[in-house]
């Protein structure tokens, strides 16, 4: 393998960028869940490549088990936002400003 | 029996304790149980005298300690009970006439609705006064002294439905804690300057020391014995602090024949001839004792002349005699003061008692204008009184001639002539106004348009003790050299030297003898024979007869001077200082805070994007904070 | 020009773009599109960083089961909502995109610094690390280091099942029989 390990970790810092972007100028509850799906990705996708780089499984296992945690994730957090639909009849995260001044 | 010396302030105090959480339940038992363990402390007192008198009579005194007190740093108090002759003495008139006070309770209270409480505050005042008078240290005499103070305001108001007797136990709580004040900072500044409360180290005179260099320059004796002064003119009721006595006289009757004629208000007397080492370095101290209870003794009698009230004359009466012991401490004759405290302590007990009796059988009537006669229906009392009486005007052989007597001679034989003739004008008011009481109450026409009856023998029986005591009481000391009285003190207080000018101590007798006579005669003369009509006189003389009865209208400069400024100060201070200035600034912080916090609460948008915009912003800022660092 | 290195010019575009495309769509389905586009290109990075497991779990998993959940919702929810790309927070677009470039700035600058932009990891990588296979090594790293949060992750699974089913039960009103038996009452009347 000839490429070298920090273009991936670039790429990743770029996807978490866009990810980072993505949950602060979207309105739609689900839409900013998908950008922090993204971030996440953006993570794994650095983890392998350090596994890569360091020549050991670490990494590798790190990014399965952030999997799983991101699995486990998306069912609670898709239940909270149907749960917010249900009550407020909207997935924009800006109607849900209950807790101001 | 030296070492059970405790039982004596303990007794009464199991009284207290039994009879607050069992009063009601115990009925008429409660009267009966307080008499008897006062008698039982006055039989333990005999037995603590029996013993002090073996010890060798170069050191005759005898510190039981108890417990130490408190122990801070250098500051250290014990409770220790002192045993010498002085504190005997008091103690013995503490227990002594408390007990029959005790038992004529029982027979007066009887019937009343708070009757075990009457008793538990009573045994509470005598453990709180044997207390003060065997403490060892200063603190400990404060502690019984605050404590008797207590007992003084509880029993005056002990009818507190009355609002009379409510105001009056909150004048007596106020004026003597004005005085008890002074005594404080007095008694801070003793252990100042001495390092210590203890009597045996602060109470040694500087002249017999053995050369310890210890001691401090006799301005501060001046200031401390001033300032325990003070405390001493509030609690027995001396010019300008006397104006609680006379109302103090709303509390139940054996309640002022206890607490404001024998005992506590004696407590002034017994502080300064405990502490007459500090007035005897300090002239001016002493000046002013002799001073305050010249005029005292003067005003007093004068104002006992204008009252109707048998009580109020009776408590006029009480600070006269008080400023007679004052006068005569102020000589430095404080054997001849202890003395007077001693049979005045019977008499005036007695004479209350009996107007107690008088009330009793008239159904609580105090105005001698509406009794007269009395003599016929109640003899026993008319007798008791009249021996009372006789010995409060000076007649020979009854116990006030010789202890009026010694401390009138002492004013001459000491050289103080002008002092002397004021305190004979004060004896020959004593006479007379206690013969216008004799006259008024007991003899003359019967204007009481009642049926009056003589009281049950538990109240008679004790009245009969104290003339006993009365009548007798001079034995104890016929002679200010020789008495056994003033021998006995003579350990604490110093013996009493034979004269050395003046008049003879015959020829002094003969004078004062005379002028108690002579304001017997005026007495029989203007309310006794008949031949006068008082009534019209008095209303004749009007003003000056309320100018009396008034008490030369102290009350009312006080009220005038004193309490209309302060009320007004308090009116500023609560409405204009506290409401405006006070108030204001804590709202003022609160509305300051409010104020930045209706700013800085519009930071919480409740926009969840809002708070990712500023997680985000910290990330970065730490990411760059990290990596400068790196 | 080896064969890794043209895969990872040919997908990292298409990555990067499909991730920054999925931010320009007003329909929530079609942003979900192009981020399964997106995790197809992370995938075949997984696979070319020697993790053919990964790869296999992030198409399966990923793209697969939790993006159908994700569209499922978005069904659930209405698909014909598009949401206003009108930001009405001011500030608050440009700002983020501000503080995101600052932030990628950071990190890249933080790979130079780390990493270095020269380094490549061991060659025989397959050989020695994935002997006997990547799935047979990595289950042996997993069960044999990381055996006990294994397990924890598997209670995690449980209790995020239990709580979205918790959370997502429309809860009936609880009623005493009085009220049910005014209730028919009233239908019945």
């Amino acid at each position: 393998m000839r490429t070298p390990i920090a273009y991936f970790l670039v790429v990743s810092a770029m996807l978490f960028t866009v990810g980072t972007v993505g949950v602060l100028v979207r309105k739609n509850a689900l839409v900013i869940f998908m950008s922090v799906e993204l971030q996440l990705n953006a993570v794994n996708l650095a983890l392998v490549a350090f596994s890569r780089m360091h020549g050991n499984l670490n990494g590798q296992v790190l990014a399965f088990f952030s999997m799983v945690v991101a699995a486990a994730e998306v069912v609670v957090g898709l239940a909270i936002i149907v749960s917010v639909y249900r009550r407020r009849h909207s997935a924009n995260v800006d109607d849900a400003s209950l807790l101001r001044w | 029996m030296l070492k059970v010396i405790w039982l004596v302030p303990a007794l009464p105090l199991v009284g207290f304790v039994v009879n607050l959480f069992l009063g009601r339940r115990l009925g008429r038992l409660a009267g009966v149980l307080a008499s008897l363990l006062m008698l039982g402390a006055f039989g333990v007192g005999l037995g603590v005298l029996n013993d002090l008198v073996t010890l060798p009579a170069h050191s005759r005194v005898f510190v039981k300690h108890l417990y130490d007190w408190i122990s801070v740093g250098s500051f250290h108090v014990a409770v220790d009970l002192r045993v010498d002759p002085l504190s005997v003495t008091m103690m013995l008139v503490v227990t002594g006439v408390g007990a029959l006070i005790h038992i004529y309770s029982i027979g007066y209270m009887d019937g009343d609705p708070r009757y075990g409480r009457f008793f538990s505050y009573l045994n509470l005042f005598c453990f709180f006064m044997l207390t003060l008078v065997l403490a060892e240290n200063f603190l400990l005499l404060y502690f019984g002294w605050e404590g008797v103070g207590l007992c003084s305001y509880l029993l005056i108001g002990f009818w507190f439905e009355r609002p009379a007797a409510a105001n009056a136990a909150k004048k007596a709580f106020v004026v003597t804690r004005i005085g008890d004040t002074f005594m404080l900072i007095g008694i801070v500044l003793v252990f100042l300057r001495f390092g210590s409360l203890d009597f045996a180290r602060v109470l040694v005179s500087p002249a017999s020391s053995f050369g310890i260099a210890t001691f401090p320059p006799p301005g501060v004796y001046t200031v401390i014995a001033l300032l325990l002064l003070a405390g001493a003119i509030g609690k027995s009721a001396q010019m300008p602090l006397h104006v609680w006595l006379p109302d103090a006289m709303e509390g139940p009757t054996p309640v002022s024949a206890l607490i404001h004629a024998a005992t506590m208000v004696t407590a002034g007397v017994y502080l300064v001839a405990r502490t007459h080492v500090f007035f005897e370095v300090s002239g001016v101290a002493s000046a002013v004792v002799l001073i305050v209870g010249l005029v005292t003794a003067l005003y007093a009698a004068t104002a006992a002349l204008g009252q109707d009230d048998i009580k109020r004359v009776l408590a006029y009466s009480t600070i006269s005699q008080l400023g007679f012991m004052f006068f005569a401490l102020g000589m430095h004759a404080y054997a001849a003061a202890i003395f007077l405290l001693v049979t005045h302590a019977f008499y005036k007990a007695l004479m209350f008692l009996s107007a107690g009796s008088v009330m009793h059988g008239l159904e609580n009537e105090t105005d001698l204008k509406k009794m007269g006669r009395l003599a016929k229906v109640m003899p026993i009392t008319a007798t008791v009184f009249s021996i009372g009486a006789l010995a409060i005007a000076g007649v020979p052989p009854f116990a006030g001639f010789f202890s009026k007597d010694q401390i009138l001679a002492a004013a001459d034989q000491t050289g103080h002539v002008t002092a002397w003739i004021v305190a004979l004008v004060a004896a020959f008011f004593s006479a007379l106004y206690i013969s216008r009481l004799i006259f008024l109450a007991f003899f003359g026409q019967d204007r009481t348009g009642r049926h009056a009856h003589e009281s049950p023998p538990v109240m008679t029986v004790p009245l009969m003790l104290l003339a006993v005591g009365a009548a007798a009481g001079g034995l104890l000391g016929l002679s200010a050299v020789t008495g056994k009285l003033q021998g006995f003190l003579s350990w604490d207080l110093g013996a009493t030297a034979e004269p050395a000018r003046g008049l003879s101590d015959g020829v002094l007798s003969a004078i004062s003898v005379a002028v108690a006579a002579a304001g017997i005669l005026v007495g029989f003369l203007v309310y006794g024979s008949g031949k006068i009509d008082w009534l019209a006189l008095r209303t004749r003389m009007g003003s000056f007869q309320r100018f009396l009865s008034k008490g030369w209208y102290l009350d009312d400069v006080y009220a005038a001077v004193l309490v209309a400024p302060g009320k007004s100060v308090a009116a500023f201070l609560a409405y204009v200082f506290d409401r405006r200035f006070v108030d204001g600034m804590v709202n003022g912080v609160g509305v300051l805070f409010q104020r930045l916090a209706s700013v800085g609460r519009l930071v919480q948008t409740g926009l969840v994007r809002n708070y990712a915009l500023a997680f985000l912003l910290g990330a970065v800022v730490i990411f760059v904070f990290v990596g400068l660092k790196f | 020009m080896p064969l890794d290195n043209v895969v990872f010019w040919v997908f990292a575009p298409i990555s990067v773009g499909s991730a920054v495309a999925m931010l320009f769509q007003r329909n929530a389905v079609h942003a979900a599109l192009f981020l399964i586009v997106n995790f197809f290109t992370l995938a075949v990075f997984y696979l070319v960083l020697g993790a053919p497991f990964l790869f296999a779990v992030q198409i399966i998993v990923y793209a697969g089961a939790i993006m159908v959940l994700f569209l499922f919702v978005i069904m659930l929810l209405g698909v014909d909502r598009d949401e206003s790309l009108i930001e009405r927070l001011k500030g608050q677009r440009p700002l983020a995109i501000l503080l995101g470039l600052g932030l990628a700035t950071e990190m890249v600058v933080a790979v130079r610094a780390g990493v270095g932009f020269a380094r490549r990891g061991p060659a025989n990588f397959d050989t020695l690390v994935n002997k006997g296979g990547n799935a047979a090594a990595l289950s042996r790293v997993l069960f044999r280091d990381y055996f006990f949060p294994f397990e924890v992750t598997s209670v995690l699974l449980i209790i995020a099942a239990i709580a979205a089913m918790v959370l997502a039960h429309r809860q009936q009103k609880a009623i005493t029989r009085a009220e049910q038996a005014a209730a028919e009452e009233e239908s019945a009347a």
